[in-house]
């Protein structure tokens, strides 16, 4: 897994992508807290687990792909 | 030969744990413990007693063995908000004092069973289980469905529920079917379109969109497409919010349950239940009809699911594809739940989110049901049959 920062709020996560439409996310910490988007909503009221992704998270994702700082399918499933 | 054999993949089917989850395990519909009597309940390696006390209106769960010689208290009588053994006739009450032993002088002052934690939730009744004996910290709730404590609950239907006992697999197994795309299409025949997990703090989500496979006559769901939205909010209960495309621009809105508790470590009571929101212009009892139909639908999905468990082995060491889900992250969340508090890792409880590219699968999958819609219309042409 690669490190994204995010571009909104500086949240660093961990991603992996086996091809442009597959999508990993490991949060390092605590995504009520450390994530701008998350914390206005989880503020008004929403469950933090319950949201399905952050947009601007996605976008510094997307972004990381086109800069190829992020690369897709440079990774095997072996476990 | 012998080369090959030594590259092939040895399953590890470890052993099922020998402790029970921590978390809130739902018993079944509240009002179907309210009839006066008491109801035993097999679960966490040993029985319980469910009775609702005649003056609270509460409903209770005890350890179901009488301290005093053993008899079986679910087997006996409510007095007042006590429930009689039918041994020697000792009174327990609800929070598990001694209330009484009619032939006796005095109750001996150490006279105390086990009290379960209960709460009553979306007309369903809960037990909090936790083998180091804490109470339920706030954060771990059980939602309020709005179809049963909303505003709007007047709209919807009542639970159809269901019961199936699993025996031979631990409930390990059910809990794997959130991340478990391609067992959609196989065994319950669906075709996911679009699938995605979220693991974070004690809740685990699905986001499913599926159609139906055009191969398979199920007769109960819907043609079009569905959309699922399912959390397990601790290890063991899932609300399912389903939106099923039912024509004409209309979208039917379902609430599913899909929760069990363990009987021992080898088996569980596995339990599901449905509630629709009346669409504009049906009555009550066609809400009743298409919630009793979704669970007819969710028993056909559950009993495949039961016999690819009775025949399969317990796997610790799953073989992945990259169209396969987060399995792995998935029993790494669940082992929160058979850990003790302070031994819950961050990386248990820490955001996970994964989406499948389902592209080639569905792409083989489409392929698949064209080529059984061509050979049955062959064979149809053959036998002249309609």
């Amino acid at each position: 897994m690669r490190p994204v920062q995010c571009a909104a709020c500086g949240n660093q996560v961990l991603c992996e992508k086996y091809t442009p439409a597959h999508t990993s996310v490991q949060w390092t910490a605590d995504a009520a807290v450390v994530c701008a988007e998350f914390r206005d909503r989880v503020g008004q009221g929403a469950t933090s687990a319950r949201i399905r992704t952050c947009r601007s998270l996605r976008t510094a994702i997307d972004r990381a792909v086109a800069d190829g700082t992020l690369e897709v399918g440079d990774v095997r499933v072996d476990v | 030969m012998t080369a090959l054999n030594d590259e092939a993949r040895v399953i590890e089917a470890g052993r099922p744990p020998t402790r029970f989850a921590r978390g809130w395990h739902c018993l079944g519909l509240a009002d179907a413990f309210k009839d006066g009597e008491p109801h035993e309940i097999e679960a966490f390696g040993t029985k319980l007693v469910v009775f609702q006390g005649q003056e609270d209106g509460a409903l209770h769960v005890l350890n179901a063995y009488c301290p005093h010689m053993g008899g079986n208290l679910a087997h006996g009588t409510v007095k007042g908000d006590a429930v009689a053994c039918p041994f020697h006739d000792w009174r327990w009450s609800g929070d598990g004092r001694c209330a009484g032993i009619p032939y006796a002088r005095r109750v001996p002052p150490r006279a105390r069973t086990r009290s379960w934690t209960t709460l009553e939730r979306n007309r369903q009744l809960f037990v909090w289980h936790d083998p180091e004996g804490n109470p339920p910290p706030p954060e771990v709730i059980v939602p309020e469905i709005a179809g049963v404590h909303g505003p709007e609950a007047g709209q919807w239907s009542d639970w159809n529920w269901k019961t199936l006992r699993v025996e031979g697999s631990h409930c390990r197994e059910i809990v794997d079917n959130v991340v478990d795309m391609a067992h959609f299409y196989y065994v319950h025949y669906a075709f996911p379109e679009y699938f995605k997990n979220v693991f974070e703090g004690h809740v685990a989500t699905q986001y499913m969109e599926s159609s139906p496979r055009g191969d398979m006559e199920l007769g109960t769901l819907s043609s079009g497409m569905l959309r699922s939205d399912a959390s397990y909010y601790g290890p063991s209960y899932m609300i399912d919010h389903l939106y099923s495309d039912v024509g004409g621009g209309l979208e039917m809105e379902i609430v599913l349950i899909n929760c069990h508790y363990p009987i021992d470590a080898d088996s569980f009571v596995l339990q599901y239940g449905a509630i629709v929101k009346r669409l504009p212009g049906m009555t009550d009892e066609q809400a009743a009809e298409a919630a009793a139909a979704t669970a007819e639908g969710a028993t056909v999905g559950f009993e495949q699911d039961v016999e690819i468990w009775r025949n399969k082995t317990r796997i610790d060491n799953p073989l992945l594809t990259e169209e396969d889900g987060p399995v792995y992250q998935l029993r790494r969340w669940y082992e929160q739940f058979y850990v003790d508090v302070a031994d819950v890792k961050d990386e248990m409880v820490q955001r996970f989110e994964f989406e499948i590219d389902t592209q080639r699968a569905t792409t083989a999958w489409r392929a698949e049901v064209d080529e059984n819609l061509a050979r049955r219309a062959a064979a149809e042409t053959e036998t002249g049959a309609p």
